[in-house]
């Protein structure tokens, strides 16, 4: 018996490995100019600007406000009208609001930026919503549940969505990973998915202090918004190649991932995405 | 080489301006022998037609087999020679050789390294067939006796670029987790590398690991390795004899740029019955061999099979890992029939599999991959001067993985499969020549990976299978031929044929990734079709008989590719056949070299430099999924380029003595640029080692104890790390840098192993002398006394203690960046973090054999 735990304690060193912290000399780092912009039917165009940050650099991370964007010209126009967007904190920067161009099903919208003496621009439509059948629960533990959706794809391949959810109380929707996905499997079917409680944006260390039994659940008594939104093919493929670049921090077997930006415009990162949403509540009752 | 104009000022433009300038001077020597060589070759072909016409008149031939006297073991590579003339062959793969010589009365030598000298005064008045036995060289020879007047294969023969290994060599070093494994051995070769900690992988001069053709009995194998890359399916106990050729390929190899590797197993031993077999700390083996008629016909089985999961299971019941477990299992099997003196049969299989399962929480995953090749080949010796062999061959290679919760359940396949078809003709007019002529034929079929999926009832589409065909066909020719005593050259010739074949159905996509046509393709109609001509040429000039200068040009096609989406070599690799998109890859080899031995053949070495350059290479575009190809092909995720790569190497060996071993090093560079990748412009590639050497010593103390060493050094690999980070959504994503723009810390790592062979006959007398002090207390009539049956055997053990990474060096496996805290809120924190995965591992090996 003895030799039997020898072995299985020297079997569990094999394959743990070891870590250690290291200092990384890293490659050369260039500025870039980052665009998180986005259009929703009945809402007005938001841009958020910043610019990346180094890694390992001499510069003090715990400032964000440093890497934000302030006194860029953006704009954004429906193809009759342009809508020169402002900062909702002129001191800060970063967050940009159209007030006049209000997204509606079916029209193409235009971005340009113009920010240190370079011009940027983006293009995106918003399709028509598909919706959700219905949404439900599906309880994994006695009363925790991830949140399900029925959906049936029209035929013909190119649709493509993206999970938007959020608890009555919380800020902001909020996607989770892998949030996006096209048709290309389930083209013209019914089937059923169902995706994990996401943190609020901005809220990931408060999300990962959760006990380990009840992230990414939902409980008893939540009510639970799902923005079911349907997006182009250009906006999904961002959003695959978003999540990709996730993924890839620290898996020796994954190819390092640069986004597949729809932003032109040299030193630039990110997207305009059209987002044309239907809406579905669900009151998360007790397992029958 | 222009673009090598650098970013390094001055002394950077110096270095570049040398590499530029040694890479020119490889290219222009070679060009030059070869040049002059060729201008002189109608003057050289009529002398050589008048003196073989001359002798013609007088000519008889010697041939024959060599074999190992113990057990009937043919001897690959052998020297044959008569001592008179100096002039030999060398055996075949079969172990065949055969001279044709003028009349006369002649001493005919056979030397092979680990076997004493054969010698035989032969008259030579009629054709004669000599068959040759070995006797083997006892370990305790006198270092100055092993003496023999021969001519040596490594400075002599117009191979370069080559080395030979002997598995009984191979298994006297220390082997990780006590696993005899060729495949590590022969990344401590010069111009070899390795890809990682514990990974069989290895990359030759430059190329991709596709790049390298590795034949098990002529079986190509597309996977060569176990567990992720840690293990090599090549049992030690099953193979009998390694030879990895990284440039200058002899015509009769094709369809690889970079590397042959030819593995033969043992035929079995033809003399007597015997059981080989060792448990070690992961896996266990077992080969039994013996004669089916004697010196006729004899058969191998060998297995292996890893029990950790077996161990494990108790031990796992009750935690997180309960239904995980994962083996894997190779056999090998050869039978050898020698019909009669001109006819002999091989049949060798090999069936190799790993399984992983995964249950828990109502997920299940099983992922099976392997191996299965079989070949029959069949000698046939025309007559003593024509020597030929059929070969047909069958090789799969298969992965799958399925994964299934609740009622989904998704399964994703892929690989290849192959029918091959060989046919060689071996020519020995006289002793100036080795002429072979054959013809080879492959049918593949290809299964780049398909998913299917299904929840409940619902089936998702996911299109229908993919497969690829394709005809695969060569015919070749080569001389190797002593042009004079100091030249010699051997010239070759391939032409190769691919065609891929429908059934096929082609997507054709626009910019946005949607299908615009289709094309539909009928079985057996040609989708699209390549050839080329491949010339090899290598050529030696001796200076004395044991300095000699060599020059090859090498040109090889290759029409199969292996798509790769991490740079690590995993099962779910996609084999994919040249399409119209993808086109073959071209390589062209250069090398130079100069070869010395020194002491009475006692010491090898060489130093060889190269260049070499690779066309149509393949690699995903950025941010492709390998997986994706659902009314889509493979190949349209695919992005062009090529690569090319220079270097120099020093090898220098000890042959014989107590002390045997080598020390290589090896300094290169390899570069690869694709038009998609990196913004097109040229990067190092992962495996680019400036520096890589390595020490192999066995040192045989005496018949008990024998100690082996390794130590590896190696230039820290390549890799592309984040240099940016960005808030988007609120959390924080990776802007990646330039394609291996950093370089991880450098590899190196020292092994040692000891093995203990308790000496049979002193334990017998010891045994003996025990049963007769008891026969003597008894008072029992000592005239008669039997050892118990067991120890009448001959029976053997040993131990050996291997130690990996004895001084625990942490060799990095990957690197990634651990994050905390959010960087909107100003928490945000950052860690560099080292994963390394071995750390100092003993393990022991208890082997027997009776």
């Amino acid at each position: 018996m003895r030799y039997f735990i020898y072995i299985s304690v020297f079997t569990f060193l094999l394959f743990s490995a070891c870590r250690k912290t290291i200092n990384v000399k890293l490659p050369e780092y260039t500025e870039k100019l980052v665009v998180e912009a986005s259009i929703e039917t009945g809402q007005p165009a938001t841009v958020l600007l910043s610019v990346t940050a180094p890694y390992f650099g001499n510069v003090d991370l715990s400032d964000p406000t440093k890497f934000f964007v302030k006194g860029a010209f953006v704009t954004v126009s429906d193809g009759s009208n342009t809508d020169t967007l402002k900062e909702l904190f002129p001191a800060e920067g970063y967050i940009y609001l159209g007030s006049t161009v209000i997204g509606q099903v079916g029209k193409t919208y235009n971005l340009t930026i113009h920010y240190n003496g370079k011009s940027y621009s983006a293009t995106t439509s918003i399709r028509s919503p598909i919706a959700l059948d219905s949404i439900y629960a599906k309880y994994e533990k006695d009363s925790l549940t991830f949140c399900w959706g029925h959906l049936t794809d029209p035929a013909g391949l190119g649709d493509c969505y993206r999970w938007f959810a959020k608890r009555q109380g919380d800020q902001s929707f909020a996607a989770p990973f892998n949030s996006s996905f096209d048709d290309k499997f389930v083209d013209g079917k019914s089937f059923d998915f169902g995706y994990e409680r996401p943190p609020q944006p901005g809220k990931q260390e408060e999300y990962d202090h959760e006990p380990d039994v009840s992230r990414g659940y939902y409980r008893v008594g939540d009510t639970v918004v799902v923005k079911f939104c349907t997006i182009g093919y250009n906006e999904y493929l961002f959003w695959r190649s978003y999540y990709a670049n996730k993924a890839s921090n620290g898996n020796p077997f994954a190819a390092p991932s640069n986004l597949q930006n729809t932003i032109q415009g040299d030193a630039s990162i990110g997207a305009f995405c059209g987002y044309s949403p239907s809406f579905d509540t669900l009151v998360i009752k007790p397992k029958p | 080489m222009k673009s090598n104009a650098c970013r390094f000022g001055i002394a950077g433009e110096m270095i570049d301006f040398t590499i530029d300038a040694a890479v020119n001077l490889i290219k222009s020597t070679t060009n030059l022998l070869l040049l002059s060589f060729l201008k002189n070759l109608r003057v050289i072909f009529i002398f050589s037609l008048l003196s073989g016409f001359t002798a013609m008149a007088q000519n008889f031939t010697i041939s024959g087999y060599v074999k190992d006297s113990r057990n009937g073991e043919s001897a690959i590579g052998a020297n044959v020679y008569v001592k008179e003339l100096m002039k030999g062959a060398s055996t075949n793969v079969y172990g065949f050789y055969s001279l044709t010589l003028p009349a006369g009365t002649y001493t005919l030598q056979c030397s092979y390294v680990g076997f004493q000298t054969f010698s035989k005064v032969i008259e030579l008045n009629k054709n004669l067939s000599e068959q040759i036995s070995l006797l083997p060289e006892e370990t305790t020879l006198n270092e100055v006796e092993v003496v023999s007047e021969k001519t040596d294969q490594n400075v002599q023969s117009t191979q370069m670029s080559s080395v030979q290994l002997d598995v009984a060599q191979i298994k006297k070093l220390p082997a990780f987790m006590g696993e005899v494994d060729i495949l590590k051995t022969i990344q401590l070769i010069p111009g070899v590398k390795s890809a990682g900690d514990g990974n069989t992988g290895f990359y030759v001069r430059g190329g991709g690991p596709d790049q390298n053709l590795i034949l098990l009995d002529e079986a190509t194998i597309y996977n060569a390795s176990h567990l992720m890359g840690f293990f090599s399916i090549f049992n030690g106990d099953a193979i009998k004899n390694v030879n990895l050729i990284k440039g200058g390929m002899p015509s009769q190899y094709g369809g690889r740029l970079s590397s042959v590797l030819d593995v033969s197993m043992k035929e079995g031993n033809s003399q007597k019955f015997q059981v080989d077999g060792g448990i070690g700390i992961i896996a266990s083996r077992l080969t039994i061999q013996g004669p089916i008629k004697k010196d006729k016909a004899s058969f191998i089985i060998s297995a292996r099979r890893t029990y950790a999961d077996v161990i494990a299971k108790p031990f796992m019941k009750h935690t997180d890992f309960a239904g995980t477990s994962y083996y894997f299992y190779d056999l090998n099997a050869k039978l050898n029939y020698q019909i009669n003196d001109k006819n002999r049969l091989f049949l060798s299989a090999y069936f190799g599999r790993d399984i992983f399962k995964y249950n828990n929480d109502g997920f299940t995953a099983k992922i099976p991959w392997g191996n299965a090749t079989a070949c029959l080949r069949w000698n046939h010796l025309f007559n003593a001067k024509l020597f030929s062999n059929l070969s047909v061959v069958y090789s799969k290679y298969d992965f799958s993985f399925t994964a299934a919760q609740d009622n989904f359940e998704l399964t994703l396949f892929s690989g290849i499969k192959d029918w091959n078809v060989k046919y060689d003709v071996n020519y020995f007019p006289n002793t100036r020549h080795n002429v072979k002529v054959g013809v080879n034929y492959i049918f593949h079929t290809f299964t780049p990976s398909n998913v299917s999926a299904k929840q409940g009832e619902v089936k998702f589409d996911i299109g229908r299978v993919i497969r690829l065909y394709s005809h695969d066909a060569a015919i070749y020719v080569s001389d190797d031929w002593e042009v004079t005593d100091r030249i010699k050259v051997n010239a070759g010739l391939r032409f190769g044929y691919f065609a891929q074949v429908g059934p096929f159905t082609r997507y054709k996509k626009n910019d946005f990734g949607k299908t615009i046509d289709t094309v539909v393709y009928a079985p057996g109609k040609k989708v699209a079709d390549y050839n080329g001509l491949e010339p090899r040429l290598s050529f030696r000039y001796s200076l004395s008989r044991t300095l000699s200068l060599k020059a090859s040009y090498t040109r090889n096609f290759q029409y199969i590719h292996l798509a790769s989406i991490s740079s690590v070599s995993l099962p779910t690799d996609v084999w994919m056949p040249c399409t119209e998109l993808i086109k073959p890859q071209i390589g062209n080899q250069y090398a130079f070299g100069v070869f010395k031995n020194f002491n009475h053949d006692m010491f090898e070495s060489s130093v060889e430099v190269y260049y070499k350059d690779m066309k149509n290479q393949i690699d995903y575009k950025e941010g492709a999924e390998p997986q994706d190809n659902v009314f889509d092909n493979p190949d349209n995720a695919f992005t062009y380029g090529k690569g090319w790569a220079y270097g120099a190497e020093f090898f220098l060996k000890k042959r014989t003595g107590k002390f045997t071993g080598w020390i290589g090093y090896t300094l290169s560079w390899t570069w690869r640029q694709f038009d998609a990748i990196n913004y097109g412009k040229k990067y190092l590639a992962k495996y680019d080692r400036r520096h890589d050497a390595s020490v192999v010593i066995t040192y045989d103390h005496n018949k008990k104890w024998n100690f082996g060493l390794i130590w590896v050094y190696g230039t820290g690999n390549r890799g592309t790390l984040p240099s940016a980070l960005f808030a988007y959504e609120g959390s924080v994503s990776n802007d990646y840098g330039l394609r291996n723009s950093y370089k991880f810390p450098d590899y190196h790592r020292l092994d040692l192993s000891v093995t203990y062979t308790p000496d049979r006959e002193k334990q017998i007398e010891k045994k003996r002398a025990r049963i007769t002090r008891r026969y003597e207390r008894r008072g029992k009539d000592m005239s008669n006394i039997n050892l118990p049956k067991w120890w009448a055997k001959n029976y053997q053990s040993s131990w050996t203690l291997s130690i990996f990474n004895a001084y625990n060096r942490y060799n990095p496996y990957f690197i990634y960046f651990d994050t905390s805290g959010d960087f909107l809120s100003g928490t945000f924190t950052v860690k560099a973090k080292q994963v390394s995965l071995f750390p100092v591992l003993p393990t022991i090996t208890w082997n027997f054999k009776f």
